[in-house]
């Protein structure tokens, strides 16, 4: 008994003298302290950390208010952070390009229609193209194209090595996020065999964002191609593609550039789809598709139910 | 300083408390930065099991066999023993994945329910993320339980006595493999005892002439 009392009040020793560790100790003056002895409670020597968290929210409250009654002034914290804007968000009045492109060869009458047509631009175009020239001494609709190529490949040779700093320089903020989802986990292996046809400047705009005066450059480029890819997932199994069989591509693809900052770059910024675009070939792997919403008591007649196609638009990426 | 007009009293307990309002207004200045703090309980779990989905391997030869594909799935700080659930873990060990969502779905205990859940979410995972083809063409190779972290609180007992009483979490972790379950070898009676004959006959005397 007496030595489960003097057990309980052994703590009670060390806090008296724990506490004089305090400034007041250096005043070396000691108060004669009134030995509390609790003699209805036992001492719970282990007390579960979890049992004094409870209420803390309630108490977070007076907490606030006992600083201000004290005096203390916190500065208003503003959670705010400067976002810097480097390209648009889609494409602005989005070149619609004309059936039958890259089908018809020039010597048919159609064809050079087609020709005669393109040469012209439209009125819209030559306007933006003289804009841009203000603004970048360096732009030719001659030398263009040939640089957008050169982006063209490069950005996807980065994409297949994932060299993430060289495709930023490469690729709009915009368009990062649609060349790259999905595909970290995947291998690609893409190549670029030849190009077809020299590519062509096909049309341009100068949106201003924002405020006035704020000028982005868009340029569509008409490119023909041959080119190999291959897609292969996180075990290295073929998704898509094949890496030996090259195949010809019609693409039509948007630059872009800030032309009010002096350091900006012409970058890819999308792609165009036109609606009359071959369908892609299918993946590997065979896909679920949800089928048709069934009352209960009702059958799913496979001869009757074709699978919905989607339609037929132009989309640009 | 704040504190002067308590500290000429001199009694224990006001000190105490003195030195609780310090430390709590200092603490009020932090607590501004700090997120909420019951998010996750157990800040430093071993997040291996999560890494082992972001393997990735090389390309294959075309002569190379298929390589099946493999999901990796936890579910961290259940509520329900480790010990309970490793009955369960072993139950569904080697079956295919339509089997075992079967079995879990029509068994009593607790953490049949929440097994079935992490079984489903991660065949939803496999078809989605890791390009498997068939869902039902999966068969759960590993499977098992670990502990948790345990939140402790007092049983109080009689004559001021206490226990501590653990309220038990429990992780479970399930690996799903495409392909079907290997078949384990069925060994016939004679098969063993032509290998019992064979260890006897290759008994040697060591360390003779």
């Amino acid at each position: 008994m007496a030595m489960s009392m003097r057990r309980a009040l052994l703590p009670l020793h060390r806090m008296r003298f724990s506490n004089l560790k305090n400034a007041e100790a250096s005043l070396e003056v000691r108060y004669p302290q009134p030995f509390v002895v609790p003699v209805r409670t036992k001492k719970r020597y282990f007390i579960p950390p979890a049992v004094g968290i409870k209420g803390k929210a309630a108490v977070s409250a007076d907490q606030e208010a006992k600083a201000r009654a004290a005096g203390v002034v916190l500065r208003q914290e503003y959670m705010e952070r400067a976002i810097n804007i480097a390209c648009t968000a889609g494409v602005f009045d989005p070149y619609i390009p004309p059936e039958g492109d890259a089908r018809l060869s020039s010597l048919s009458k159609e064809g050079l229609k087609q020709r005669t047509e393109q040469i012209k631009q439209g009125a819209a175009s030559q306007l933006a193209i003289r804009k841009i020239k203000e603004h970048d001494a360096e732009f030719t609709t001659k030398a263009f194209p040939v640089k957008a190529q050169e982006i063209f490949v490069d950005a996807h040779n980065a994409l297949t090595q994932f060299n993430k700093e060289k495709l930023h320089s490469l690729v709009t903020e915009r368009c990062y996020p649609e060349m790259v989802r999905g595909n970290r986990y995947k291998t690609l292996r893409w190549h670029f065999v030849e190009s077809l046809e020299p590519p062509k400047v096909v049309h341009a705009r100068c949106p201003d964002m924002v405020s006035k005066g704020n000028l982005y450059g868009q340029v569509t480029v008409r490119m023909h191609s041959r080119q190999t890819l291959a897609v292969y997932d996180r075990f290295g199994r073929l998704m898509m593609g094949s890496e030996e069989e090259p195949r010809d591509v019609l693409e039509y693809l948007v630059l872009e550039r800030h032309l009010v900052n002096p350091y900006g770059m012409w970058r890819l910024h999308g792609k165009i789809v036109p609606a009359w675009a071959p369908v892609k070939e299918p993946i590997v792997k065979t896909v679920m598709i949800p089928g048709p919403e069934l009352k209960p008591g009702e059958e799913f007649e496979e001869l009757n139910y074709e699978v919905p196609k989607p339609k037929a638009v132009q989309w640009h990426k | 300083e704040l504190n002067m007009g308590y500290v000429f009293i001199g009694f224990t307990l006001l000190r105490n408390f003195a030195g609780q309002i310090r430390s709590r207004l200092f603490a009020f200045g932090k607590t501004q930065k700090l997120p909420c703090i019951h998010t996750s309980a157990a800040l430093d779990v071993n997040k291996n099991w999560d890494r082992k989905n972001l393997h990735m391997f090389p390309p294959q030869q075309p002569d190379e066999a298929r390589r099946p594909a493999e999901v990796h799935h936890c579910r961290r700080q259940i509520k329900y023993s480790k010990d309970k659930m490793w009955y369960l873990a072993n139950m569904i060990r080697g079956m295919t994945i339509d089997e075992a969502i079967a079995q879990l779905e029509f068994n009593d205990k607790k953490g049949a329910k929440i097994m079935k859940e992490v079984l489903l979410e991660a065949q939803e995972m496999a078809v989605r993320n890791h390009n498997v083809e068939y869902k039902s063409n999966l068969y759960v190779a590993e499977s098992f339980s670990n502990k948790g972290k345990y939140l402790k609180r007092i049983r109080y007992h009689g004559r001021g006595m206490f226990g501590i009483m653990d309220k038990v979490h429990c992780h479970y972790f399930v690996k799903l493999v495409e392909g079907l379950p290997p078949k384990a070898e069925q060994k016939t009676g004679f098969d063993q005892a032509k290998n019992y004959v064979e260890q006897l006959k290759s008994r040697t005397i060591i360390h003779a002439l």
